[in-house]
């Protein structure tokens, strides 16, 4: 990602930001409230077009595409607020993501034919392995609004994983959940990451995100302040007076 | 597996209850009965379709009544200059697709009420414009005789054929919609709905959805206006414009549109209750007309939207879970 800029009316959103992302690694993306994370992910996903700059994936441009082009070339993201599918179920949820990697036709799924029935078949076998990874197979058939908020999340990922990824996005993954679903999923993340997928986590919970990340970005204002491992970006100063000591007092009773 | 095998019991119950409806009812009323179902039929497929599009996709396109319109007439037209039934009907069906192609792919791209308006102005537009065409549409009279349906030589008229011809065009909708809605198609389309920005972070090409599933239900409303007008056999522009969106609305309410049965439930009850509202108030008052009825249908919409939010189709489930928890209890016990 090189040199990408956002602005929304006079206000810089994003201001030339460039990083690379190192496949099979962890990166987090971390800033004050407004640094531009979101939008960010936004841009990268198609959601939002930038004005300037490029972005690479996998050696190809994906810049300025559509986002459900983007998502088709193996970007998977959650969202900060869930955005989950209220009407269809949680297994249909993780369904939907299969999206991408299947074909079937209006014609052929309304009526039914063999081709439609088999894929069919095969999508709720892999949203199953990708709910069972999360550990969320004996909600399957649930509807979404009887799931707590830590659930929710995870279907999102389920739903994430579905597509297949080769990069997932994960937008404030913990953010209210209890010590114990943190913990779980920092496990589902290693286990993520032993299956090749490369992943940048957006987040507030600082200890979370130094504990995991092989590299942290740091964003304020729309500018990337800094860029190193963690221990190094601890110790910015720049990152400390935009970030860090403002969020200190609040650190005692966010961190789990 | 049990409970597809007693999703399957139901749908055979209804289709053999329908199957066998015309020989049960005395022959007295065997026509009226039959005629006021083949209406059923043809509405309730049409508010199907209207129900898919407005519900699970959340497209609010008042159009409807248009397409059914466009496609009574391109067939009756055809039809009456002597081009085969079943050519007519596929004829209109393709130019509704590419009508609906034309209009669509522009209108879609609003949301909301202001793809209501924009959709109601083309309803007006297609209300006032078909009178217009002269002797094309047959002006205000409309078109008048049109020759029965007959396919492979085989003539279909009366109430008795089409009683079938309808129903089984409505319950074909029924079905192809829920094996649709079911499906991949489904999901994207219902994905939308409920969070467009995910739904295309999924891969869904969220504008060629909407614009597939308005040309679908467009076409699917060509096909009941084809079996409309071979069954009244003449097309009037008063059959369709803003009355009869009206009535699907009232249909989609009453049944209850988030289930997709529910507007062919509406259909039923609409019809049937203003049928026995014609035959017990036309005794009483000393005029019947579009008027009377129309207030009727206010005051059940009202009556419905306060006691029963989902419709008739969701008090139904609601009935029926709160059926399946005192059997519960009673097995617990």
């Amino acid at each position: 990602m090189v040199d990408v800029s956002k602005h929304f009316g006079g206000i810089f959103a994003l201001n030339k930001v460039s990083f690379a992302l190192r496949r099979g690694s962890i990166t987090s993306l971390i800033g004050p409230n407004g640094a531009g994370k979101t939008t960010l992910i936004n841009v990268v996903t198609g959601i939002y077009t930038a004005d300037e700059g490029g972005i690479h994936f996998q050696g190809k441009d994906v810049f300025g595409l559509s986002a459900h082009l983007v998502a088709s070339k193996g970007i998977g993201r959650t969202f900060q607020l869930e955005e989950l599918f209220g009407s269809l179920t949680v297994i249909e949820n993780a369904m939907a993501g299969c999206h991408v990697n299947s074909q079937s036709r209006m014609i052929s799924c309304g009526f039914s034919l063999p081709s439609a029935r088999k894929e069919e078949k095969r999508i709720r076998n892999e949203a199953m392995e990708n709910l069972v990874l999360v550990g969320l197979e004996k909600r399957a058939l649930d509807p979404i609004s009887k799931l707590p908020l830590g659930e929710r999340k995870l279907v999102g990922i389920a739903r994430a994983l579905s597509m297949k990824p080769t990069l997932l996005m994960l937008d404030e993954p913990v953010g209210g959940l209890a010590a114990h679903e943190i913990k779980k999923l920092v496990d589902l993340i290693h286990t993520l990451l032993s299956k090749g997928l490369t992943i940048l986590i957006v987040e507030h919970n600082m200890p979370f995100v130094m504990s995991l990340s092989e590299k942290v970005i740091v964003l304020d204002e729309g500018s990337k302040i800094a860029e190193g491992p963690p221990e190094e970006v601890r110790r910015d100063d720049e990152v400390i007076k935009a970030y860090l000591g403002e969020e200190v007092s609040d650190e005692s009773h966010s961190g789990p | 597996m049990k409970p597809i095998r007693k999703i399957l019991h139901g749908w055979c119950f209804i289709v053999i209850a329908i199957g066998i409806l015309p020989f049960v009812v005395p022959g007295l009323y065997m026509h009226y009965i039959t005629g006021v179902m083949c209406f059923i039929a043809m509405y309730g497929a049409l508010a199907l379709g209207m129900g898919v599009l407005l519900e699970q996709a959340g497209l609010f396109s008042l159009a409807h009544p248009s397409w059914f319109g466009i496609g009574a007439y391109i067939t009756g037209i055809l039809a009456m200059r002597g081009i085969p039934s079943i050519a007519a009907i596929i004829i209109a069906a393709i130019s509704v697709a590419f009508l609906a192609y034309i209009i669509g792919a522009p209108l879609l791209r609003l949301k909301g009420y202001y793809l209501a308006c924009a959709t109601f102005a083309l309803l007006l537009i297609v209300d006032i414009t078909i009178p217009q065409l002269g002797s094309l549409t047959g002006g205000h009279d409309g078109l008048l005789g049109i020759p029965p349906l007959s396919i492979a030589g085989f003539v279909l008229k009366g109430d008795f054929h089409f009683y079938y011809l309808t129903w089984g065009l409505c319950l074909g909708t029924l079905w192809f919609l829920s094996n649709l809605m079911r499906s991949r198609f489904g999901r994207a389309i219902k994905s939308f709905n409920d969070s467009e920005v995910a739904s295309k972070s999924v891969g869904v090409n969220v504008s060629g959805y909407k614009l597939q599933v308005f040309i679908l239900t467009a076409v699917m409303a060509s096909f009941v206006g084809s079996f409309f007008c071979f069954y009244i056999r003449y097309a009037n522009p008063l059959m369709f414009g803003f009355p009869l969106m009206v009535e699907l609305v009232t249909m989609m309410i009453v049944g209850g549109g988030k289930t997709l049965y529910g507007p062919l439930l509406g259909s039923f009850v609409i019809l049937w209750v203003r049928e026995i509202i014609h035959i017990y108030l036309g005794k009483v008052l000393p005029v019947m007309n579009a008027q009377i009825d129309a207030t009727f249908f206010g005051v059940i919409i009202v009556v419905i939207l306060i006691f029963m939010p989902g419709g008739l189709a969701g008090w139904l489930d609601q009935l029926i879970q709160a059926g399946r928890k005192v059997r519960e209890r009673f097995a617990r016990a």
